[in-house]
């Protein structure tokens, strides 16, 4: 029985983890994708490797529809953070567990808005962040948000 | 141990940063833009052409340091109009044929030397 246990933990290792050349240890790079979002673009809606994940810029896209949802900045960063936390609990995470986050908006107008929803998604000990207006987001989203997680 | 990564595959800083910083397993490429490493500027005028210089950019660094395109996790590309994010699409696909980086994308008021296109860059091992 232990010996059982032992060989599975093993067997879970080698699959998980293998050493390169040098001897250090290598993580499997692993992609997270929920199946009801895809762009068909080249990307991936996150990496997750060891402990980190690196989730894509999301834009208010509806994960039903696959198409950007109506409605002004509040309603966007709304949807964007809902897509956000789908995919890190999908990799195993929690929006606790974010550490940093990119926020850009088409216009800086947009801050205190943006700001006034994102709050609600981080209550507490909120993630490092820069946030900044571009000239253009793609699908003619007013907001993309990337992040990364450890744990 | 940070371990700065130089080589003459890839275009000299137009500034004061290094071609990339890899320290503990991960690598942090700066963001390339489409200079010809041989010329030192800029030859290519479409994007697509222009994405595919930046790609070899990336290539060489990568491969200096150690890693290649499987490794990375994470890519920035930012585009000096949204209307070349299609045809920047098609050439980065050819380079990341499966297990895409997650990514972010936008356009931006604008780029060193008058790029259309700068990618930036995270690998892990």
């Amino acid at each position: 029985m232990k010996s059982n246990l032992i060989l599975t933990i093993a067997m879970i290792l080698v699959v998980t983890v293998s050493c390169g050349d040098n001897g250090t240890i290598q993580y499997q790079k692993e992609v997270i994708s929920l199946d009801n979002i895809t762009s068909g673009r080249p990307y991936s809606p996150a990496i997750k490797k060891a402990n980190m994940l690196f989730v894509s810029g999301q834009v208010a896209v509806n994960p039903e529809t696959g198409q950007m949802i109506e409605g002004g900045i509040e309603d966007q960063t709304i949807q964007v953070l809902n897509n956000m936390k789908a995919i890190i609990g999908k990799a195993g995470f929690e929006m606790e567990d974010v550490v940093k986050c990119t926020v850009l908006l088409t216009d800086i107008s947009f801050y205190g808005s943006m700001n006034s929803i994102y709050s609600t998604y981080f209550p507490e000990d909120p993630p490092a962040r820069k946030a900044f207006a571009v000239k253009d987001l793609p699908l003619g989203a007013l907001v993309e948000i990337d992040a990364v997680a450890i744990k | 141990m940070k371990r700065v990564i130089q080589t003459l595959n890839a275009p000299a800083a137009v500034g004061p940063y290094s071609q990339a910083v890899e320290i503990n397993g991960s690598l942090f490429i700066a963001g390339q833009i489409p200079i010809n490493p041989e010329s030192g500027k800029i030859e290519e005028t479409s994007i697509k052409g222009q994405t595919r210089q930046v790609m070899k950019n990336i290539e060489a660094i990568l491969a200096e340091a150690g890693y290649s395109f499987s490794d990375v996790v994470k890519s920035t590309c930012l585009l000096d109009d949204m209307s070349l994010f299609k045809e920047m699409n098609e050439v980065y696909a050819e380079y990341y044929p499966e297990n895409q980086p997650a990514r972010a994308a936008f356009a931006v008021k604008g780029l060193p030397l008058g790029a259309l296109i700068e990618i930036e860059t995270i690998a892990m091992k």
